[in-house]
């Protein structure tokens, strides 16, 4: 544990197999299971499996992984596939960074500061309810701070961020990451549902799912899940603008329940142990995000042609292979992601960080629907 | 009856507290050899395997902490043995690194183990939500006689 990877290249061979059961699991869904779905007759209407459900590559990749995990390797991922699905992430984070050629600044501009006004808001005001609740349900202080980082900004990696500046015990931490994860993946399944009901455009769904889930992966998911199309103003492209907004604020927020943690400690107990910002900012901020940004730049700058955005020219060649690259990146990824998914660990969260998470998480998710719903004609797309 | 070697597993807390003084008692009066063990749970990485995006010192960062809560554990649980098996001969204490679920399964089914004792709550104090069931899954797979512990 001490040393998770020994790093990219020398880990790449041992990460063959598992990257090749990924591989072949999309390539089947999206040549042949997908294709089927949309052909069979069910009900006498043509494609009702995903007209109803709502499955696509995405989500259909995501429930592979897990039963790869769950059921066929009962419940322990084998060590020949452990490396290539480890890698899971560093594919996501490339088609993150590759979403960059989907905006151009001034769009980001736009979308950023919609995006600051509904993330920064929930931030503060799920952060003030979880601290209030910890006390009210006489929660650890410590497992306080962890639950109210992970329910505010975005799940495991801000429970990860967040739980050495705390003294968090390991136990408080794993509660509070299965809590999130069911929940999450709950929502991941549910909002397709709920968009498509209430007819929300891409816009508005995808403002509510990067405000309103708790965890990243899911959010990603749920956005690809709703519309899989990866191009300027459909629900990924807003909601992981949301997404990156969120994952800024990690360091702010990290700092600021460390601020809270210690005020409430002995003075002499945190010597050393509280960080400043500036030291948080270096440790936790994650580097993708200024990928992220210089793909926007390289974008404003033409790098890639013309981006294909609302009244202008129509997309490059090039812009559009890079979106049919990143479906299939993040197609891979969730796979990936699907498979850590672990069915004996969500099963066994409970107590009052799963009382604590479902109010906030329930909350937190609905009101950011009716907000959304309510500034609908204030949110403007790109 | 010598039941061989009697293994027990041991966390530093007051929940396991039980366990070993039934397995002392027990190796004592069977004149058996006694043998703690502790199992630093190496699964952290897998179990936050679904955060893609933090940063990896953030990431690294967080599983050094928890292994060093881990190691600090495993010392308060060595310190508990030693306690309690003072003056005993044919004892000693071990620390396994692993998924502690598989490794007690594999002690409670060696041909090793003449008895494996734990206690039901044993290794939750710095444990994941699933080992919540690990007595559970220990009576399903145990092969050799097993006693546990509320």
């Amino acid at each position: 544990m001490s040393s998770e990877s020994p790093g990219f290249f020398r880990q790449l061979p041992s990460a063959i197999p598992g990257l090749a059961l990924i591989i072949i699991t999309m390539v089947v869904i999206r040549f042949w299971i997908e294709p089927w779905m949309g052909d069979t007759v069910i009900l006498g209407q043509k494609g009702w499996l995903i007209k109803v459900t709502h499955l696509n590559y995405i989500l259909l990749g995501i429930i592979c992984g897990m039963l790869y995990r769950n059921v066929i390797f009962g419940g322990t991922m084998p060590e020949i596939f452990s490396n290539g699905f480890k890698l899971s992430r560093l594919m996501i984070k490339t088609g993150i960074i590759m979403l960059g050629s989907l905006y151009t600044f001034s769009a980001i501009v736009q979308l950023g500061s919609m995006a600051i006004f509904l993330i920064g808001g929930f931030v503060i005001l799920t952060i003030i309810m979880v601290l209030w609740l910890g006390k009210v349900f006489g929660l650890d202080r410590s497992m306080t701070g962890v639950m109210a980082n992970a329910l505010s900004i975005c799940g495991v990696s801000a429970a990860v961020a967040t739980a050495p500046a705390v003294e968090a015990k390991a136990s408080h931490v794993a509660y509070a990451i299965a809590t999130i994860l069911g929940f999450g993946i709950l929502t991941m399944f549910i909002s397709p549902f709920i968009g498509h009901a209430l007819n929300l455009t891409d816009l508005q769904y995808g403002a509510w799912i990067g405000t309103g889930i708790l965890n990243s992966g899911q959010v990603l998911a749920a956005a690809l899940a709703f519309n899989p199309n990866v191009a300027p103003g459909t629900a990924v492209s807003v909601a992981e603008i949301w997404n990156i907004m969120r994952v800024i604020s990690i360091p702010f927020a990290v700092f600021a329940i460390t601020v809270w943690y210690w005020a409430g400690k002995d003075s002499a107990d945190n010597t050393g142990k509280k960080k400043s910002l500036g030291t948080l900012l270096v440790e936790k901020f994650p580097v993708f995000v200024i990928g992220f940004m210089a793909m926007v730049f390289l974008t404003s700058m033409g790098a890639f042609g013309d981006v294909g955005l609302k009244g202008g020219p129509p997309a490059s060649d090039t812009i559009k292979m890079l979106r049919l690259v990143m479906q299939w990146v993040f197609g891979f990824g969730l796979v990936g992601l699907g498979g850590f998914i672990d069915f004996k660990e969500l099963r066994q969260a409970g107590g009052t960080p799963l009382k604590l998470g479902l109010i906030v998480g329930t909350t937190k998710y609905v009101l950011a629907l009716i907000v959304v719903l309510l500034i609908k004609d204030s949110l403007v797309a790109i | 009856m010598n039941y061989g070697n009697i293994v027990v597993a041991v966390d530093g807390s007051d929940a396991s507290q039980d366990a070993l003084n039934h397995a002392v008692e027990l190796a004592r009066q069977r004149n058996s050899p006694l043998t703690g063990i502790f199992i630093i749970d190496t699964q952290w990485a897998d179990f936050i395997g679904n955060d893609w995006q933090s940063a990896k010192g953030a990431r690294q960062g967080f599983l050094d902490y928890i292994r060093k809560e881990q190691e600090e554990q495993a010392e308060a649980a060595r310190t508990q043995f030693e306690l309690a098996t003072q003056k005993m001969e044919q004892v000693s204490f071990s620390v396994h690194a692993g998924d502690p679920t598989a490794i007690l399964v594999e002690q409670a089914s060696s041909e090793k183990t003449g008895m494996l004792i734990a206690g039901r709550r044993v290794f939750q104090v710095s444990g994941r939500p699933s080992l919540k069931a690990l007595a559970t899954t220990l009576t399903k797979k145990a092969s050799r006689p097993l006693l546990l512990f509320p």
